[in-house]
């Protein structure tokens, strides 16, 4: 019997869903490619890592509508114990 | 001056047709004057819903092509005062109405109503465009649903660029209990992806298969909860102030169901 399957729970479906959105709408409104959107995010890390101390993988990008536009966010998690190279 | 509306969703099935209907019904209910149009040329289904198929005579085809005044093509409902249905033609398709005649048409109707709500077609194709074209404000109807959410901003970004800024959304079927365990998106999720105003949430309602099959709206069903949401949802688009409430779980029986399902 697998006994971590009975304590831990599988993800919500209804996050996976928020998530798989997140980042299909981010591609639709962008009108461009994951590829595409990979790299942005890679070269965009890239830059980043100059000055910062961060994990690679942790950049998160989207296009968020405000009003009849959109902004680009690019999340990238940064603490006080990092520093400023 | 009344205010021309058209109700969209760009995916099918999810309740754009249901929710002119009953917001139609709804406003005419609290003493608005509405026109509810039917811009699904081809595939009209409003004179259905609204139990008025046997009273069709014109359509507004007929009114484009000249056979008949605009006033002669309005059909009267049978329950509520002051609410007509313009309907679509059968015959003819979407790419015979051009984006011209259907703001003609709704230039002249909202002189005289107070509400001009227009059911547009499934798609982003020309049927879609027609039934926007003479539109002041869109409603936004979807599921919260991946499908229907990613067609909804689709269909959000083209309004806006269209000109209409004041985009609405109504969340329909909305299930509490699948919200509740974890298998739903909730109206929170969706707004911060879609990022507009939210007009009302509609809890799924099976009363809406017997309301469709009788040809009468939900909203003449008093106490249902379909019927409340839709005209809670009709008074804000008067302007008045009424929270969103939040939503009750269906019953004990059914959350006792879900309780062991979810614990199989």
């Amino acid at each position: 019997m697998d006994f971590k399957r009975l304590f831990t729970r599988k993800s919500k479906s209804s996050s996976i869903a928020t998530q798989r959105l997140q980042l299909i709408l981010t591609q639709d409104r962008f009108e461009v490619s994951e590829d595409s959107m990979k790299k942005l995010q890679f070269e965009l890390t890239e830059v980043l890592a100059k000055y910062f101390e961060f994990t690679m993988h942790s950049v998160k990008m989207s296009l968020k509508r405000e009003g009849s536009s959109y902004v680009l966010m690019a999340d990238f998690p940064y603490s006080k114990s990092d520093k400023l190279r | 001056m009344g205010k021309v509306i058209v109700i969209t969703s760009g995916k099918g099935g999810v309740g754009k047709t249901t929710s002119t209907a009953n917001l139609g019904t709804a406003l005419a209910m609290i003493e608005r004057t509405v026109v509810i149009i039917d811009a699904d040329v081809g595939l009209r289904n409003l004179d259905v819903v609204m139990g008025l198929e046997s009273r069709v005579v014109y359509t507004s085809m007929d009114v484009i092509e000249k056979r008949c005044d605009l006033d002669k093509a309005l059909v009267k409902d049978r329950r509520v005062e002051d609410l007509m249905l313009l309907a679509a033609s059968q015959r003819n398709r979407k790419d015979d109405i051009k984006p011209e005649q259907m703001q003609e048409i709704c230039e002249k109707l909202k002189q005289e109503y107070d509400f001009v709500l227009i059911d547009s077609p499934a798609g982003i194709e020309q049927g879609f465009h027609n039934a926007a074209a003479g539109a002041d404000e869109a409603i936004i109807v979807t599921t919260p649903d991946v499908s229907a959410i990613r067609d909804a901003d689709r269909i959000i970004g083209l309004l806006q660029h269209q000109g209409i800024n004041s985009i609405n959304l109504v969340l329909n079927r909305l299930s509490p209990t699948l919200v509740k365990n974890g298998n739903m998106m909730g109206k929170n999720e969706v707004l911060d992806i879609l990022n507009i105003d939210l007009l009302g949430v509609v809890p799924e309602d099976t009363g809406v298969i017997a309301s469709t099959n009788r040809g009468v709206p939900l909203v003449h069903s008093e106490g249902s909860p379909g019927a409340e949401a839709y005209m809670r949802i009709a008074r804000r688009m008067t302007g008045q102030r009424i929270p969103i409430p939040e939503m009750q779980e269906e019953n004990f029986f059914a959350n006792l169901l879900n309780w062991f399902s979810r614990n199989k």
